[in-house]
């Protein structure tokens, strides 16, 4: 992968605008991979550690939160979708200075609902798998 | 905004993360404490609403101390959370749970709370704990 001086790939755009997302970000897209994988990305910074030296859980939740909600927007058009429920299995510990990926994938979609499966990874090793169920807002 | 809401005090933190998007606050014993945190402009989204990633993260730090009292400060992790969104909140409300402890076994923890606003709950949570260094 060919990386720029800052540390993130070629084609990071940052998507953390405003609000939580801005205060615990900087948080990046990244180009699609293959077969439409949603792709983001963050650097573990100071501010994101635990105590004990690993990338907290609640940063970890938070990011692929982020991930899969922009990617339910992504997969079905709509302006807004809401989270409804979100499991997550803490794999391995992310560390500092890791640059921490989320990849997306949406195995169905109805009219009012995204159905999500995710992962996070650090280089080769996972961290988090994730499955979440997202609402289209405004259809009912 | 920052000031502890009647009858709680301010919880003690040490991870980087949790002091960087608390306060926490919390009343009664070790073991039944009863924890609240004040919704802020950090927390919300773009249209102002508390954002699921700082629910998460609210769980994941009461629930881990309530194993960490019902331990007596053992190392932990968390192995899984599930989550379920229930109502938005917004800058302003308290959020409040008292996590409780559904089972424990030599090696692991199974906890839940109901995370509400005033009488109402707007998230659930559930998380399971491994004991570091326990078969």
């Amino acid at each position: 992968m060919v990386s720029r001086p800052d540390g993130l790939p070629e084609g990071a755009e940052e998507v953390s605008i405003g609000g939580f997302n801005r205060y615990v970000g900087p948080l990046y897209r990244l180009p699609d991979g293959e077969g439409g994988v949603k792709r983001f990305a963050f650097l573990a910074a100071d501010k994101h550690m635990n105590s004990v030296g690993s990338v907290h859980g609640g940063m970890l939740m938070a990011f692929m939160d982020v991930a899969m909600s922009r990617t339910s927007r992504l997969v079905s058009g709509a302006p807004r979708c809401s989270t409804v429920s979100l499991s997550c299995d803490f794999v391995g510990p992310g560390r500092l200075g890791d640059l921490i990926e989320a990849r997306i994938k949406s195995p169905r979609r109805t009219r009012t609902m995204v159905f999500l499966m995710g992962e996070l990874v650090a280089g080769d090793r996972t961290l988090l798998t994730a499955n979440g169920l997202w609402k289209v807002a405004g259809v009912s | 905004m920052n000031s502890p809401p009647p009858g709680f005090a301010e919880t003690r933190l040490a991870d980087p993360f949790e002091i960087y998007v608390g306060p926490l606050f919390h009343q009664g014993e070790p073991g039944a404490r009863r924890f609240a945190f004040r919704v802020d402009e950090r927390h919300v989204n773009m249209r102002g609403i508390l954002h699921g990633g700082m629910l998460m993260t609210f769980a994941d730090m009461t629930l881990g101390q309530a194993v960490w009292d019902l331990t007596e400060n053992a190392a932990s992790v968390t192995l899984n959370m599930q989550t379920q969104f229930l109502k938005p909140a917004k800058a302003g409300d308290l959020v409040e749970v008292t996590p409780e402890l559904v089972r424990r076994t030599r090696a692991l923890l199974f906890m839940r709370g109901d995370f509400k606003i005033g009488e109402e709950i707007i998230f659930t949570a559930a998380s399971v704990w491994k004991l570091l260094g326990v078969d």
